[in-house]
């Protein structure tokens, strides 16, 4: 990789591997992930429920609960390996560098704090900023994140306020410290879609004003087309397919992702024909079948695919489209 | 950074930690039951550290011209059956309970927090032998240990106690109220520890595994912030409560001590041996057995009415 290129990629995770200790011996949640995300860039993270999405997400700044780990690989953030920090230096760079916004808003505020102070806890931790500042910076936030009076909202505690405006709240602390990067775990699916497109837009605008890079994680590909630069698919904790957004709605390679395309529900479809088109369910952690992860569902396996692993490789002539799939592979050689 | 920390605006003085109690403040105060029961038990305090000041007898002084009086302006209460003002008596029985209560609760609450937050802390083996401890303590029938605690150990500590003086000379080992008082309080702080333990384990496990605990663990919070400011509030409502309703039991099990003939001794004038003397002659004088019960009976309710108002005032989500 080209010194050019480090410098472009915020975000640089290898091989990355989380197990579980359960009481079943040891599970493999994520297997060796790569990805990347560059500056400025809104990278789309898609994949089913369970595929490891936010795992992933949480290893990276060493969240994970007690009885998970990260088994192997590395996360390089600005040129700092987040999984060799000491745990001083990640402090800095949780809520400051790394903003994050949870996937329940429900419970991922602290129910006996007021939504103000919350807003101000990072602001005072790692800026430093005086209580008034804070407070006013707090107020700027929400008005950024929408909320209307925000001066009475300061003091409203978590239950006063409905689902939207608790993931707003999340999204003003995630944004409190101007982060580099903005992570997002599904922050709109406990939404109605009216509350999530104005989210999204949200998201938009201020990426637009800030500058930051974003990588939202979402089951749903039609809300990611409207938003993200890249996508990276996740299935049974692998990535599958890595490619900007517009080549992966016009050229979906690998088997997985043209099923996900395909049950994208269209506005006649019933919600019960969701995800009709891919047959099966993914494969228990630990229970992962030898050779291709995809392979007991997938409609045009071949012998390969059930002794070997597929690798992640460039499916198009500039590189930028990957796909970890055989047949895809052998597509791009006959081409 | 350090100009925030030791040049504090007064504004940050007033409105930062103290905006969790100064809320619940607002919220126990519309509720009339809790505030009642507040306003007892502030009364009953009161009583028992001015005692002294407040009673017109003395809790000893007996006048046998006036026995067993029934209750009128010279004697509140009336008198019992060595002409003792039983409004005194019940005066001064009140800093017994107080006494016992607050001690009681204060070591069943320690031995009950240090071995509960350990089990939810560490987990396995630490939990298995904790529990198992809370366990088999709960099992055994209180009243029993305590007769059994009390009549294994009061002649052998007397006995220790007065050789101690043989030897030593030193008055203190005179006072056998030590003895009393540390063996009610160690044996009711024996079986009173175990719901505490139960409930801080409790609520260390949930609360560890909340998201918003992760989620303030990705603020970069550190940990010390992260105890006191999401873990220990979010704790501290049902502790509270366990705690205001533990005063008023350790009060009841005092006076059912005292009824058994296990509990502070007379003359130390306590609700509980006054019950027990009543009880034998309430056909005759029902105010001797009214007055201590009926105070009794009082704090104990004040105190589960607080504790019940605290419960909501402590967790905002609870009230409308
Ligand atoms: N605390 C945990 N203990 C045990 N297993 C867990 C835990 N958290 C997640 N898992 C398992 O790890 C796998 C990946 O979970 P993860 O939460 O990353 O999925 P996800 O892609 O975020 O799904 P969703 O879209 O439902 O949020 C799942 O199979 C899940 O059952
Ligand atoms: S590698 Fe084989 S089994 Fe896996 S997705 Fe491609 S074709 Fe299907
Ligand atoms: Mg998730």
């Amino acid at each position: 990789m080209t010194a050019q290129n480090t410098r472009e990629r915020l975000l640089d995770v290898k091989g990355l591997s989380v197990e579980i200790d359960g009481r079943g011996g040891r599970a493999v949640v994520v297997d060796g992930i790569d990805l990347h995300v560059t500056r400025g860039e809104t990278l789309g993270v898609v994949g089913e429920s369970g595929c490891g999405k936010s795992l992933t997400m949480l290893s990276l700044m060493r969240l994970l609960p007690n009885k998970i780990k990260v088994t192997k690989g590395s996360a390089d953030f600005d040129g700092q390996d987040l999984q060799k920090m000491s745990a001083r230096a990640l402090r800095k760079v949780r809520g400051g560098d790394i903003g994050f916004v949870f996937q329940d808003p429900m419970t991922s505020l602290n129910p006996v704090m007021k939504v103000g102070d919350q807003i101000c806890e990072p602001l005072l931790y790692h800026r430093g900023m005086s209580r008034q500042d804070a407070r006013k910076r707090a107020v700027e936030l929400l008005r950024l994140v929408g909320i209307p009076g925000p001066e009475e909202r300061l003091n409203a505690y978590p239950h006063e306020l409905s689902g939207g405006m608790r993931q707003r709240v999340m999204i003003a602390i995630g944004l409190a410290c101007d982060p580099k990067l903005l992570i997002a775990d599904e922050p709109t699916t406990a939404l109605d879609v009216t509350i999530q497109a104005q989210i999204v837009d949200l998201v938009k605008q201020l990426r637009a004003k800030l500058g930051m890079s974003v990588v939202w994680i979402t089951h749903d590909l039609a809300l990611i087309a409207g938003l993200a630069d890249r996508v990276v698919v996740l299935y049974a904790g692998t990535v599958v397919e890595d490619a900007p957004v517009d080549a992966l709605f016009a050229n979906p390679s690998h088997p997985y992702t043209r099923g996900l395309l395909a049950s994208i529900p269209t506005l006649s479809d019933a919600p019960a024909a969701r995800l009709s088109s891919i047959g099966g369910t993914p494969p228990e952690p630990g229970r992962r079948p030898p050779g291709c992860p995809f392979a007991p569902r997938c409609p045009v396996a071949m012998d390969i695919c059930r002794k070997e692993v597929p690798k992640l490789e460039p499916i198009s002539s500039e590189g930028s489209h990957r796909a970890a799939c055989f047949a895809a592979h052998k597509a791009l050689k006959a081409a | 950074m350090t100009l925030v920390q030791t040049n504090p605006t007064i504004g940050d003085e007033q409105d930062r930690p103290v905006n969790l109690w100064r809320d619940a403040w607002h919220r126990l105060k519309r509720n009339k039951l809790a505030i009642f029961g507040l306003g007892i038990i502030v009364l009953l305090a009161f009583v028992a550290i001015f005692g002294p000041y407040l009673t017109p007898y003395d809790f000893l002084s007996q006048d046998l011209q006036a026995r067993n009086q029934a209750p009128s302006l010279s004697h509140l209460f009336g008198t019992d059956d060595l002409g003792r003002d039983v409004f005194s008596r019940v005066v001064y029985g009140s800093r017994t309970a107080f006494l016992v209560a607050i001690v009681v609760t204060a070591i069943a609450l320690s031995i009950g927090t240090a071995l509960g937050a350990v089990a939810g802390f560490f987990g396995d083996p630490y939990d298995r032998v904790i529990m198992w401890l809370t366990d088999m303590t709960m099992s055994v029938p209180n009243l029993l240990l305590v007769v059994v605690i009390n009549a294994s150990l009061k002649t052998p500590i007397a006995r220790w106690m007065e050789a101690q003086y043989m030897a030593t000379l030193n008055p203190f080992y005179r006072e056998t109220i030590w003895i009393d008082f540390l063996l009610v309080f160690g044996s009711m702080a024996l079986i009173s520890w175990p719901p505490y333990a139960r409930l801080v384990r409790a609520q260390v496990l949930s609360i560890r595994s909340r998201p918003y605990i992760t989620a303030a663990m990705a603020l970069g919070l550190s940990n010390r912030i992260i105890m006191m400011r999401y873990v220990v509030p979010n704790a501290l409502g049902p502790l509270i409560v366990a705690v205001s309703a533990g005063l008023g039991t350790a009060m009841v099990l005092e006076s059912a001590f005292s009824f058994l003939g296990v509990g502070v001794n007379p003359p130390t004038p306590s609700w509980g041996n006054m019950i027990s003397d009543g009880l034998r002659v309430w056909q005759h004088y029902p105010h001797l057995l009214a007055a201590p019960a009926a105070v009794l009976g009082l704090a104990s309710v004040a105190f589960s009415f607080l504790g019940d108002g605290l419960n909501d005032a402590l967790n905002p989500r609870g009230t409308k």
